[in-house]
């Protein structure tokens, strides 16, 4: 697992875009306190999940509101056709653990990361 | 110009503005700029924005501007400008958005107090101030239950401007304070697309020598109306409801109840209320008329008036309609005027304007005020 940031770092009901891992991904915080991480980047087009809108347990995207599950990666409807990829999430001592998925990210068209 | 048709010196004349300033382009233009866009300018009942996100466009001056509500549930009013390449955010008059508001064109994406949230590839671009290139803003006050804004970089008082008509007129702000207008319910919104110039709105609101003719019904419940001085012209002066009117309604029958908190000598009177550039206030014991005017042109007005109640008079669906009646007649029967009015602003008779009889002769004030803005030292 890898440290991504504090707890403190994610306000409840909201998601942190972590730039640190590549591709990026994004940590939210449930208005129920759980804490759950996917990557950031919607598979529609270049648009950060972090600044989606985040209800349950699942973020629609800023863009053009397809929602991904927080817990699977699964996308309801289009325009996204693709999931994103969920990774594995410890909160220790208020600080945030990742373990990245080793599947392959869905990334949009056009929009490439070196991964980490 | 031509001074064939101007009154002599010292008669009961005095001259009206040229017939230009109601039809000239660059005059509307100059008004939008220095008055509509300068000035404080009533944009929307608070009650239009129930919700946070709740919004309605409106023009003032030149500009389309969105009202809305945060999510802290403050008033918040921007351009309705894309801050991309300047498509409008919201076409509709009014509506609801529920996460942000979204540019139809290339989806920037901004929450509810403006700030930029979203757009495609905005991670790639870290160096976009989500603030500076959020929506921009405009002043905002809230007063009476409507959503005054400002346009300008530093707005005049407030209180200078808009309180102190109201003080010029009813004497003090107490005196519109018993009407509790902010907590008002509307009973009743009619929106008139006037076919005149936003003057000759102003101007006819202004005199009531009109009265005794166009106004059969508004005569029979305010008798002394016939003399055509009723204006607004003394401090705190309502007039009187007739001696065998019961309320401010279309047949005289009783209204509803007297607004709690109204001074006893306010129980059957009338008072009116201009509050510049684009305000009228009507004032009776058992409810409020109040209207705005969005000028769109030279030629063109668009007028929205509420019919304000008191919150159980709506809530119970108590028929409103004889008091709606009343003055939505007399709006009818005035802007009918200011119709019939607006084509000779343009005729080569009217090029230096018409005259004011004696009990029109405050309405040069007007003139003189509008006049004063316009010019370029003007305040
Ligand atoms: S960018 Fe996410 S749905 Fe289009
Ligand atoms: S003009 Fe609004 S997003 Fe491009
Ligand atoms: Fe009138």
């Amino acid at each position: 697992m890898q440290h991504v940031c504090a707890l403190a770092d994610v306000p409840v009901g909201e998601g942190l875009r972590i730039d640190s891992v590549s591709p990026p991904i994004a940590v939210f915080r449930t208005e129920d306190d759980e804490v759950l991480a996917i990557d950031d980047t919607c598979t529609h087009q270049d648009a950060s999940l972090a600044d989606g809108w985040l209800e349950d347990c699942w973020v629609e995207c800023p863009l053009h509101a397809s929602r991904f599950d927080l817990r699977t990666g699964a996308v309801d409807a289009p325009p996204a056709k693709l999931p994103v990829r969920a990774h594995a999430v410890e909160v220790r001592d208020g600080e945030v653990w990742v373990a990245l998925s080793d599947a392959v990210p869905h990334l949009p068209p056009g929009v490439t990361y070196e991964a980490s | 110009m031509t001074t064939t048709e101007e009154p002599v010196t010292g008669s009961s004349l005095i001259p009206t503005l040229p017939g230009s300033a109601y039809v000239d382009p660059a005059v509307f233009d100059a008004e939008c700029e220095r008055i509509f866009e300068d000035m404080w300018f009533c944009a929307a009942r608070e009650s239009d924005l129930p919700k946070p996100g709740s919004f309605r466009t409106v023009q003032v001056g030149r500009e389309s501007i969105l009202i809305s509500r945060s999510r802290r549930g403050e008033v918040r009013a921007f351009y309705n400008v894309c801050r991309h390449r300047g498509a409008r955010i919201c076409t509709e008059d009014a509506g609801e958005r529920a996460r942000s508001f979204q540019c139809p064109y290339h989806a920037w994406t901004y929450d509810f107090d403006g700030k930029l949230i979203a757009a495609p590839n905005l991670t790639k671009m870290p160096d976009i101030d989500r603030v500076e290139y959020g929506l921009r803003r405009v002043h905002v006050r809230t007063w009476l239950g409507y959503v005054w804004v400002s346009l300008a970089d530093a707005p005049p008082s407030f209180e200078a401007t808009v309180q102190q008509e109201v003080v010029d007129r009813l004497g003090t702000l107490d005196n519109i304070a018993g009407y509790d207008v902010a907590n008002l319910s509307v009973g009743r919104r009619i929106v008139y697309d006037v076919a005149a110039n936003w003057k000759l709105i102003v101007e006819n609101f202004m005199e009531c020598y009109h009265c005794a003719t166009i106004h059969p019904e508004l005569t029979e419940v305010l008798p002394e109306f016939a003399d055509g001085l009723a204006a607004q012209y003394f401090v705190n002066h309502g007039a009187e409801f007739g001696e065998d009117v019961s309320g401010f309604t279309i047949d005289g029958s009783e209204g509803f109840g007297v607004i709690p908190g109204l001074e006893e000598d306010r129980d059957r009177k009338y008072y009116a209320i201009t509050v510049k550039p684009q305000v009228f206030v009507n004032l009776v014991p058992d409810h409020v008329i109040f209207h705005r005017m969005y000028p769109m042109a030279a030629d063109r007005t668009v007028v929205e008036c509420d019919w304000l109640y008191l919150p159980d008079v709506v809530e119970s669906g108590r028929d409103v309609t004889a008091s709606v009646e009343l003055f939505h007649r007399v709006n009818q029967q005035d802007f009918e005027a200011c119709e019939r009015t607006q084509p000779a602003m343009s005729s080569k008779l009217y090029a230096a304007g018409g005259v004011l009889v004696p009990s029109e002769h405050h309405i040069s004030e007007f003139h003189e005020w509008v006049t004063h803005k316009l010019t370029p030292t003007g305040g």
